[in-house]
């Protein structure tokens, strides 16, 4: 079935055909990962605010950044994201007082060992956002887009069939 | 290193005066001058008991099951088997008062080749940190250093070193032997276990063991004591260490010098955090 499918995308795409050409404009896909009570708020505010910035992003509301497990991390690595973006709380307002203390620990660790076994350390990102800060979410999310973009498509270790 | 008679002596008045029901230790292997963990509960077994610089394994990890619920043990440790007990006990896994420890000051154990293990020249801490009962005279703490294979590692290009991890982790076989061999994997149902659930992917490619190896060195940090009793049953012989070593160091250099299962009711650099902990990788 599969190979079918190659067979006539190949028919398709070819030079037989030089009006229809293959989709070459690569867009990153960025797996957001935002705090309910900080980033999320703010990402909201840019929305609002119509402030533009790219759509390569994927956001998933947590109640917290500690709530997210590395494994958050590894496995939209593994699938189809091409890099992560971690947002929550400024250091000192956690709406749980202390969740984005543990969580900065863990995002280092995280970061350091995904560098270590072969991915680019601007694929793992972390930001602090707050509520009020509209224009930094989308600054942030052009700059991380931007770093992809540079990267290119993810290959190494994804899973293969998905 | 030769503590055989000792331990022999303390395990035969154990189980005299009915101290412990069963003693963990090492015996003689059959077949070459390598040795197995050995539990007694027969004190006739007594004079099979061995300790030299042979001894490599982690007995601590004979304690995971619910034994020690019910039943007293007796077991030999090193100054690395020593620190996760005390994580162990820390984490309520073990009654201190069902075990009876026997604390040997270590001087290094050999690999296979017969050198002194890599584990063992850049110890820690050689001396038991929980201990009823020492042997030995200890020495002390010693300075951290980082493990040599990280350090090379870290001056290598960033592709180079994903080709080396990627070949690691392809000659994986996903037999968990990493996982039943640590002291410090004990609960009863790992979630890396869940090979129906969509959230974990179990197959045999570099992809699969990446995810389950990822997962299982950072519920391990932190917390590994560096005794590498999972590159020891690994029957593929991966570097399984250099993971570790790799979260150790950075959780050493970033959070004030931690180092797992020194102290007393430390469960881990990921149970507290300092304010001025590293904040410039952050956006």
């Amino acid at each position: 079935m599969e190979t079918e499918v190659k067979e006539t995308q190949g028919k398709i795409f070819s030079a037989e055909n030089p009006g229809i050409t293959a989709p070459t404009d690569w867009q990153p896909v960025i797996m957001g990962i935002l705090c309910n009570w900080c980033s999320y708020a703010g990402s909201d505010l840019t929305g609002t605010s119509r402030i533009q910035y790219p759509p390569n992003i994927r956001i998933i509301r947590v109640p917290c950044s500690s709530r997210v497990d590395p494994w958050f991390i590894i496995k939209s690595l593994q699938t189809t994201a091409d890099g992560v973006l971690i947002s929550g709380c400024h250091p000192g307002d956690c709406h749980y007082i202390s969740g984005n203390y543990y969580a900065r620990r863990r995002f280092l660790v995280t970061k350091k060992l995904l560098n270590f076994i072969g991915y680019h350390e601007n694929r793992i990102q972390f930001s602090w956002v707050s509520a009020a800060e509209g224009p930094k979410f989308a600054k942030v999310v052009a700059k991380v887009t931007e770093d992809i973009k540079k990267l290119g498509p993810l290959h190494r270790y994804k899973k293969e069939n998905f | 290193m030769d503590y055989s008679k000792k331990i022999q002596e303390i395990a035969s008045k154990l189980f005299a005066d009915n101290k412990i029901n069963y003693f963990v230790g090492y015996k003689q292997n059959s077949f070459d001058d390598s040795q197995v963990p050995f539990l007694i509960t027969d004190p006739a077994e007594i004079p099979k008991l061995v300790f030299t610089d042979r001894s490599v394994f982690n007995l601590a990890n004979y304690l995971k099951p619910d034994h020690t619920k019910r039943k007293r043990v007796g077991l030999v440790v090193k100054g690395c088997d020593s620190r996760a007990l005390n994580l162990m006990l820390t984490e309520s896994q073990v009654k201190r008062e069902n075990i009876y420890i026997i604390g040997i000051c270590c001087e290094g154990v050999l690999n296979e080749k017969g050198e002194k293990a890599q584990n063992c020249v850049e110890c820690v801490m050689p001396d038991p940190v929980v201990y009823d009962e020492m042997i030995g005279s200890p020495t002390g703490k010693r300075e951290y250093t980082i493990n040599a294979d990280i350090r090379e590692l870290a001056t290598k290009a960033l592709e180079e070193r994903a080709d080396y991890f990627e070949s690691i982790f392809e000659n994986c076989i996903r037999c968990n032997a990493c996982r039943h061999s640590c002291p410090l994997c004990y609960c009863a149902k790992c979630c890396i276990d869940q090979e129906t659930s969509t959230l974990y992917h179990g197959a045999n490619t570099s992809s699969g063991a990446m995810h389950a190896l990822m997962t299982w060195s950072l519920h391990l940090a932190g917390r590994c004591v560096d005794c590498r009793n999972c590159e020891k049953a690994c029957p593929s012989h991966l570097p399984l260490h250099l993971l570790h070593k790799q979260n150790e160091s950075v959780i050493y250099e970033n959070f004030q010098q931690h180092l797992a299962g020194m102290e007393k009711d430390d469960r881990g650099a990921f149970y507290k955090y300092s304010l001025s902990d590293p904040d410039d990788f952050i956006l």
